[in-house]
């Protein structure tokens, strides 16, 4: 599958999507007019890639500043997809990048890392 | 005249502790502009950034709660429709707040009223369990967003919200929300 690459906007997250490597990342702010417009296709290529992969090292990023409440509903269907992956064989790890002062972020990071059971997830914090 | 009237208004708005108030039709574009305005304003006010970032959040989600749904609307149907409500952010002691208001459809009082009423009576855990339980759920019917604007809201609104309805006409009522912070 080819890379995807989406640069920022003021509303939504720099994409960087490495489907060779494995290595994924979503970087910036998300509260876009149409969330299903902009993930809903970002999404399915991710999915159908995922569903093809065994013994497979994966890396997700994600560096988010801020997002929106049906943003956080895409990231949860995100991390389920990706523990479902990881149940199959494949080492998957989440890293979930925040400012260091930015108790919010880091504590809906660890929300949705709560119900992960197969993939590992990291938390990585960086100065503000 | 002229002056004078809106000088009133103006005071009115200051007596309030009103920053800012946007009255009109909503989009998505306006959202984005009224939306740096809040940012800079946070900046030079130095309010902490946990604030200013949960500030931020309540407004966008009180202004995507218009722009979907909204009963003030121009066309009444169809695509690019243009939705109508009334957004104020001020101070007021040491508190900040958010407020926004729109017109909504008699019927659906009942069930905005029971959804907040429920959101209203629950702390921090029930809450966090409601946000997540929704995140995972299916979308509820009429919803166009994920329908977790409202908790998202309460979870960031450190003093609280209070909200209500008055009736307009037979068929509508204008419902206002206002998140403490």
């Amino acid at each position: 599958m080819d890379n995807i690459k989406i640069d920022a906007t003021e509303r939504s997250p720099e994409i960087d999507f490495d489907f060779a490597a494995n290595r994924f990342r979503v970087k910036g702010e998300s509260y876009p007019e149409d969330v299903t417009a902009f993930y809903g296709e970002l999404i399915e290529a991710l999915d159908e890639h995922l569903r093809g992969l065994k013994g497979a090292t994966v890396g997700f990023e994600f560096e988010l500043v801020y997002f929106n409440s049906s943003t956080a509903k895409v990231l949860m269907g995100l991390f389920d997809s990706l523990d479902e992956v990881a149940g199959q064989g494949n080492d998957v790890r989440i890293t979930w990048v925040v400012e260091e002062d930015d108790d919010n972020m880091e504590e809906m990071g660890e929300e949705f890392a709560e119900d992960l059971e197969n993939a590992t997830f990291e938390l990585k914090k960086i100065e503000s | 005249m002229l002056a004078e009237e809106m000088y009133r208004l103006r005071g009115y708005l200051q007596d309030q502790g009103i920053m800012f108030c946007y009255s009109g039709y909503m989009t998505e574009g306006v959202l984005t502009g009224i939306g740096q305005a809040i940012k800079r304003k946070l900046e030079l006010e130095d309010a902490d950034k946990k604030t200013s970032k949960a500030i931020f959040s309540i407004f966008v989600e009180q202004m995507q709660n218009v722009i979907r749904y909204s009963a003030e609307r121009e066309p009444l149907s169809g695509e690019n429709e243009l939705r109508y409500g009334v957004l104020t952010m001020g101070q007021k002691g040491d508190h900040y707040f958010v407020s926004c208001s729109n017109l909504v459809e008699r019927k659906d009082v009942a069930r905005l009223n029971d959804s907040l009423t429920h959101i209203k009576g629950l702390d921090p855990d029930g809450l966090k369990a409601l946000y997540k339980r929704t995140l995972k759920g299916d979308t509820p019917q009429g919803s166009k967003g994920a329908g977790v604007g409202f908790i998202d809201i309460a979870r960031r609104a450190v003093h609280g919200f209070d909200f209500d309805f008055t009736e307009v006409d037979d068929e509508h009522s204008y419902f206002c929300l206002r998140a403490y912070l």
